[in-house]
């Protein structure tokens, strides 16, 4: 009941006029990122953390906006899923397995209305479970002492790279350099660390231009050796004949993908390629030989997409209880959190509780606006896919170099996110996550204050960070969070590889 | 294949831990004595779990992706000193002026045409420019063009 009345506070912050404003402008800049081809959820929401600044938004106004830019984007992903077979992100690959298809059997627009549908139905209920397990988890999470939330920062690291990770020890390298990084500047004792005497760095790296350098200009950079992404064959788009036993048939499967994608999504180390892997190969099970699956079966379009979308909104769960992103989206929304005085974790339920339900009832609403958008609007985002993206990141790097220019008003954090994104750059050649290095950034200060409390109640003796049995269990996990991409990363990286060799119609 | 990229990049990771856990060791003692947690603790526990982190990495490489030695890699050095000029040009030359420059070679250097490249980059800065100053009310730099706002 009382979750039910902080609902309704959330609802009042969420439709206020400006805040509903943000939402909207959010959902559709967020559609459009993630259909463009190259720009990901984690890139987009990057790119206009800065803009958020700059535009002097409340905490609460510019986390709507983008908790609404996260939704769209994975919204958007479908769209070049299923018009040019490109998958915007890993989780968007299990789209284009029947999305294609249909759009090459001249379903472009049913396949586009039903992905839309199945987005939305996969929000509402990991939305709807967000609600229901936040509170439990955020009241739980009070027990934790600083031992406890020691642990579980390294239980976040060991599960970022996810179980389709490939190598977990470059995870353990990632978040190493990202925590080193964060030591740089002066610490609370008042030591100046790693500062090289330059005034700039005193107050440590600034983790939005760590962000926008690693993220963005990175990208720009690996567009250049791709030259990918242009002169792709795109699919008209078709009258939409939707009938209503159309979308009760893919309804089932709807919600089967929307419940694992919000399992999924909660689960550390899961997140969304999971959600829409496991939400695609349900389908076929329980549809069986009655479907025509890599065929443009709607339902193996609904399915994943239901599963992506619940895992999306499920990683928002880790987020906003624990303080501890799930995936690389929800770790840059963490860093808004962060830059704008918000401690993430249990105590945000109490202390900003307007802000965390006001997140809440705005994703709710952000997700009607979508649906709303979606299926009418369809047609305009389809044009803009048509924008060459040699055009297109030049303006996308100037957007973020006047992002990051307008902080601060001066030029040295320009160079200095250049510099990131040259090592971004290298980074991903060597096939280094980027995420824990940001994570790293974000956790550094929390992780070594907890470690601090923690060794002065036992007076130095180390043994305190693993005592209680919540701290062993946390231990215990992160372990498993490094040794299981050893074992299942392989299985189910050839699984998803295989699902789309079957597909007839790849090309 | 090869596997040389880990490698070097490994054995550089095991430098930085080094010279960083040094640096550590170097630090002034706070303000009040010694703690269980002083400052050096933490940044010498990371410079462990990196050095061995990145020993594995030197020990058991994954096989390398290819770099881009020929053109393409002249490109990508042209695209940074292009991003590195314009950082250093924004404030003198104004921000119209550098985005028309910066987003101009990109989109030139990426396979547009130049002058349908320049004519983006210089739109893209106008549009820029009037939506921050006006719309936004922040101020970027008009540098050369200063003269226009005195009229």
């Amino acid at each position: 009941m009382e979750t039910l009345s902080f609902l309704m506070d959330g609802f009042a912050v969420a439709l206020q006029p400006e805040n509903l404003m943000f939402a909207l402008l959010g959902a559709f800049l967020g559609t459009l990122i993630g259909a463009l081809p190259g720009l990901g959820p984690a890139n987009g929401v990057a790119i206009l953390i800065p803009l958020a600044f700059t535009l002097g938004l409340r905490p609460e106004t510019a986390l709507i906006m983008l908790t609404a830019v996260y939704a769209g984007a994975m919204y958007g992903g479908r769209i070049s899923s299923i018009l040019l077979n490109i998958p915007g992100d890993e989780p968007a690959m299990m789209t284009c397995l029947d999305g294609y298809p249909m759009a090459k059997k001249g379903k472009a627009a049913e396949a586009l209305a039903i992905s839309a549908i199945a987005s939305f139905m996969g929000s509402l209920i990991a939305t709807i479970g967000l609600i229901l397990l936040a509170p439990i988890l955020a009241r739980f999470a009070l027990t934790f002492g600083p031992a406890e939330y020691f642990a579980l920062f390294l239980l976040a690291f060991a599960t970022l790279g996810g179980i389709t990770g490939k190598n977990p020890m470059k995870t353990v390298v990632a978040a190493a350099i990202g925590l080193m990084i964060a030591t740089v500047g002066i610490d609370n004792t008042g030591v100046q660390r790693f500062t090289f005497g330059t005034l700039e760095l005193y107050e440590g790296v600034d983790f939005i231009i760590a962000i926008v350098g690693l993220f963005a200009i990175s990208e720009l950079l690996f567009f250049i050796e791709d030259k990918a992404g242009g002169g792709k064959e795109k699919m008209t788009v078709n009258k939409l004949k939707l009938s209503f036993s159309d979308i009760r048939g893919i309804m089932p499967s709807c919600f089967r993908g929307g419940v694992l994608g919000f399992i999924a999504g909660v689960l550390p180390g899961a997140g969304a390629s999971l959600g829409s892997f496991i939400g695609y190969t349900l389908e076929k099970k329980v549809v069986g030989k009655k479907g025509y699956f890599g065929e443009g079966d709607p339902r193996g379009v609904a399915g994943p997409e239901a599963g992506n979308n619940g895992a999306s909104s499920g990683a928002l769960v880790p987020m906003l209880t624990l303080g501890v992103p799930g995936s690389g989206t929800t770790a840059v929304l963490l860093a808004l959190l962060i830059s704008m005085n918000i401690t993430p974790g249990p105590l945000m339920f109490t202390q900003n509780a307007d802000i965390v339900w006001g997140v809440i009832a705005a994703l709710l609403i952000g997700n009607f606006l979508l649906l709303v958008l979606n299926i009418p609007l369809v047609g305009i985002f389809v044009k803009l896919l048509s924008v060459p993206p040699m055009y297109l990141l030049p303006i996308v790097t100037m957007v973020a170099f006047v992002g990051i220019y307008s902080i601060s008003n001066t030029t040295f954090d320009l160079y200095f996110m250049v510099a990131f994104g040259v090592a971004g750059y290298i980074f991903r050649k060597l096939e280094i996550p980027l995420v824990p290095i940001i994570l790293g950034l974000l956790l550094g200060p929390e992780m070594e204050k907890n470690l601090r409390h923690a060794l002065d109640i036992s007076d130095g003796d180390w043994t305190v960070l693993w005592e209680s049995g919540l701290a062993i269990g946390l231990w215990v996990f992160a372990g498993l969070g490094l040794i299981l991409p050893y074992i299942i990363g392989p299985i189910l990286r050839r699984r998803m590889n295989s699902a789309v060799k079957e597909m007839p119609t790849s090309d | 294949m090869t596997t040389l990229n880990d490698r070097i990049f490994g054995v550089l990771m095991i430098v930085l831990a080094i010279a960083y856990g040094w640096g550590a060791t170097q630090l002034p003692e706070p303000f009040g004595g010694s703690e269980a947690v002083g400052p050096e603790t933490f940044p010498l526990l990371l410079a462990v779990v990196l050095g061995l982190s990145s020993l594995y990495m030197v020990v058991r490489p994954d096989p390398d992706n290819a770099w881009p030695w020929s053109r393409t890699g002249v490109e990508l050095v042209i695209a940074v000193v292009v991003l590195v000029l314009y950082a250093m040009l924004l404030q003198p030359l104004g921000f119209i002026i550098s985005t028309t420059l910066a987003v101009g070679t990109l989109c030139w250097r990426m396979g547009a045409r130049p002058v349908k490249a320049f004519i983006t980059g210089g739109v893209a800065g106008v549009v820029v420019f009037l939506l921050f100053n006006f719309a936004l009310d922040l101020a970027l730099p008009l540098g050369l063009l200063d003269f226009m706002e005195a009229n």
